[in-house]
């Protein structure tokens, strides 16, 4: 079972642990506001009142046993960056955190963040459904049942073509672009790739190592997609 | 501009260098790291390497691999500027974020 701890119970935090606790991923809460905390308990594995920025505190909570952790803090940058020095030197594996601006995401990218996130910038995208696996690179909500996902493509997929592989019956899904990298070298002799994306492929297109798939389907069949 | 190899890069590193790029051009990527990292042991202090692994490793969608070999470049060159805009990339840092 995931489990995943969001400290921070603003808008943006209170989403992605409905949103995560829904996904049935076990969420620990944390936020210094008691009537927040309340407001998540029925919902939430385990809602905590705690300062965020109190290694002890941190500490006895077991953080570091969470393999992600969200920091949705608002407003206040010092409280959010104290926060993921501490989760970092918890030895926390993946930290997301909520960026203010420019300048507070640069501090945390040197503190250690493995990816920050600007909900507001980010409008549409279902953010909290790309924590809950790292092969979910972004996901677009079309209906309450249906989303459209940017999935790394299986291990299992590569090397066979989209007809054999028979994705539409046996996963029910519909890939309808491939992202794809096309390595080079640039003019300085340092190597790059750029990303071309493949829009409708054909049967008969090969999946390749390094592909993005971006597929629609129901969140289930998603789910059944990145865990192959 | 073509890049000057610099005296200190012995001709084995360059030739494994070119090898990994090689392969990376190739779409193979497993190859591509393996070459790099032969590369490395005859010169753990090249930065253009780490860098080179990094673009190997992101291409193959290996983000946490990715940006430890983008910080390593800039430990070694913490002007190295293409492995900064990768990291950036990586971590979620857009450009002309206000």
């Amino acid at each position: 079972m995931k489990q995943i701890a969001v400290i921070g119970l603003g808008t943006f935090g209170m989403a992605v642990a409905k949103t995560l606790a829904e996904k049935g991923v076990q969420v620990l809460v944390i936020d210094k506001n008691e009537q927040r905390i309340q407001e998540v308990s029925s919902f939430v594995t385990q809602a905590v009142v705690a300062d965020a920025t109190d290694e002890q505190t941190m500490r006895k909570l077991g953080i570091s046993d969470f393999g992600t952790v969200v920091v949705a803090s608002g407003g206040n940058r010092e409280a959010s960056i104290l926060t993921t020095l501490i989760l970092k030197e918890l030895g926390v594996k993946y930290i997301i955190v909520k960026g203010l601006d420019d300048i507070h995401a640069r501090v945390l990218q040197k503190i250690g963040a493995d990816r920050i996130v600007f909900p507001e910038f980010d409008m549409g995208i279902k953010v909290a459904e790309t924590f809950v696996s790292p092969n979910i690179v972004e996901a677009i909500e079309l209906s309450p049942e249906y989303t459209m996902a940017e999935v790394i493509v299986p291990k299992v997929f590569i090397d066979q073509n989209i007809r054999d592989l028979n994705v539409r019956e046996r996963y029910k899904l519909q890939i309808i672009g491939i992202k794809r990298k096309e390595p080079y070298i640039k003019e300085d002799g340092d190597t790059d790739f750029k990303e071309v994306l493949v829009i409708a492929p054909s049967p008969n297109e090969i999946l390749q190592d390094g592909d993005t798939l971006v597929v629609i389907g129901k969140y289930n069949d998603i789910d059944n997609l990145k865990n192959l | 501009m073509k890049k000057e190899v610099s005296d200190n890069v012995s001709k084995d590193e360059v030739d494994l260098i070119e090898m990994g790029k090689f392969y990376f051009l190739n779409g193979k990527y497993e190859e591509a790291i393996s070459e790099f990292e032969k590369a490395l042991k005859i010169n753990p202090k090249n930065e253009d390497i780490y860098f080179n692994m990094g673009i190997v490793k992101e291409a193959n969608n290996d983000r946490g691999a990715a940006r430890k070999m983008y910080e390593k470049t800039l430990i070694l060159q913490p002007d190295h500027k293409s492995a900064k805009e990768h990291l950036d990339k990586l971590v979620g840092i857009r450009k002309g974020r206000k």
